[in-house]
């Protein structure tokens, strides 16, 4: 089973999106002033939606050695400060949300496996509101999903570091299946994540 | 100067909002982790977006409370379960798909347009989706927005020195976002009210040195 450390802002209602199960079990971290978690129990980093990337900065190296030890980040999020390896998330207003579609990507690792990529193209009807801005990707990342604009929305990157980094431009995931919704997209592209990692070291690159 | 603190709990939506080139001179962004008095001695007011982190803030209370002793304003938003307010939130599921769905019962069914953040605003600017409500407000308190069922969803009260403005609006937060483009409205008159200051006209915009190894924190 993976160890999983959620790091958390406070944000209230967060730990619900994060319950433990048969793949993972969490651990949640409450970033305070002196915000320094030691990452080695751990195979995965999750930061999740709405999260501090000021206290992330802190701890670039940490983590940077963390993946270099094979293990694992998920970050779902703006991650507008320069703490992940390799990538940099950058906020964008220039494009018409409702133009806003996903095309998939070579997927070697099935990660998009068994996504209705409208689940995250519309809401109600309405696109544009999973992602925002766009992620500058490390050359010879995967690139999951691109939008309209061919800008990376889902990277996986397996050669920044010796580990794996699942991101995402802000387009929430979440390991809910037993608070609810088991087969929404941005669920299963998550658990997809999980499923790699523990069915699949890291490749011994980075 | 910036005049308004913009307590930050490390959320890019903040960040994006408070560095946008129409509002990173009025903006200061206040992490909460480092939030004293000292912090906030120069400035006329503080803004509490949603996605705070509550309970430092409530470790910190004393600051907002000096702060609004001293005659200045503060702005709160979105999901106050908080238990450093004298007051009830409870949450209620959000709809943000009102207007596609039902577009005759907004979440908001009456609004005091007397309010200076609210004086010229159309219904629409005035609402898009709320967090939840509050069934107990202060004693005395100014009642500027309920929905249908007569739930407050902003309000105002002077009982502690200057003004603190709640709602479970959450305009700074969405304004960064960028996802509902009318927010320009709400949250020009927003800073008008708190800093005295007009930001320059238009739409924000996206300043991208701002983000990455140029971050400004």
């Amino acid at each position: 089973m993976l160890q999983a450390l959620l790091i958390s802002n406070g944000l209230v209602g967060l730990e619900k999106y994060y319950i433990s199960n048969e793949l993972v079990q969490y651990t949640t971290c409450l970033i305070t002033k002196d915000f320094a978690p030691d990452l080695t129990p751990y195979d995965l980093l999750v930061v999740p939606n709405g999260s501090d990337h000021v206290a992330m900065l802190k701890i670039k190296n940490q983590v940077r050695d963390f993946l270099n030890k094979g293990k694992a980040l998920m970050c779902c999020d703006g991650f507008f400060t320069a703490w992940v390896p390799g990538n940099q998330w950058v906020m964008d207003n220039s494009h018409r949300t409702l133009d806003v579609r996903y095309l998939p990507g070579p997927d070697p690792h099935g990660l998009l496996r068994g996504l209705d990529l409208d689940e995250l193209n519309f809401s109600h009807g309405m696109s544009g509101w999973w992602s925002c801005g766009y992620i500058q990707a490390a050359p010879g990342a995967e690139v999951l999903l691109v939008d309209t604009w061919q800008r990376p929305i889902v990277v996986l990157d397996e050669v920044s570091t010796a580990g794996r980094l699942l991101l995402t431009a802000s387009g929430p995931l979440a390991d809910v299946t037993y608070a609810g919704q088991p087969d929404r997209a941005l669920v299963l592209l998550y658990r997809n994540f999980l499923h790699l990692l523990s069915t699949s070291p890291a490749p011994a690159h980075g | 100067m910036a005049k308004i603190g913009l307590i930050f709990n490390g959320v890019w939506s903040h960040y994006a909002l408070a560095t946008a080139p129409k509002y990173r001179d009025l903006y200061r962004l206040l992490y909460v982790h480092d939030l004293d008095a000292d912090a906030v001695r120069d400035l006329d007011a503080l803004a509490i977006p949603f996605q705070s982190n509550q309970r430092v803030l409530t470790e910190k209370k004393a600051v907002i409370y000096d702060f609004l002793a001293a005659g200045k304003k503060v702005f709160l938003e979105g999901d106050s379960s908080t238990s450093w307010l004298d007051a009830q939130w409870e949450d209620r599921p959000v709809n943000n798909y009102w207007w596609v769905d039902n577009p005759t019962k907004p979440p908001v069914s009456a609004t005091d347009y007397g309010h200076p953040v609210y004086q010229g605003l159309s219904p629409r600017q005035a609402c898009w989706h709320t967090h939840g409500v509050y069934t107990r407000v202060p004693a005395a308190a100014e009642i500027i927005q309920t929905n249908s069922d007569g739930e407050v969803i902003t309000w105002q009260t002077h009982a502690y020195g200057g003004t603190l403005l709640v709602t479970t609006l959450d305009p700074l937060v969405e304004h960064g976002v960028q996802q509902i483009t009318h927010l320009d409205n709400y949250v020009d008159r927003l800073t008008e009210w708190l800093s005295g200051e007009r930001p320059a006209a238009g739409r924000l915009t996206i300043d991208g040195a701002a983000y990455g190894v140029g971050a400004r924190v």
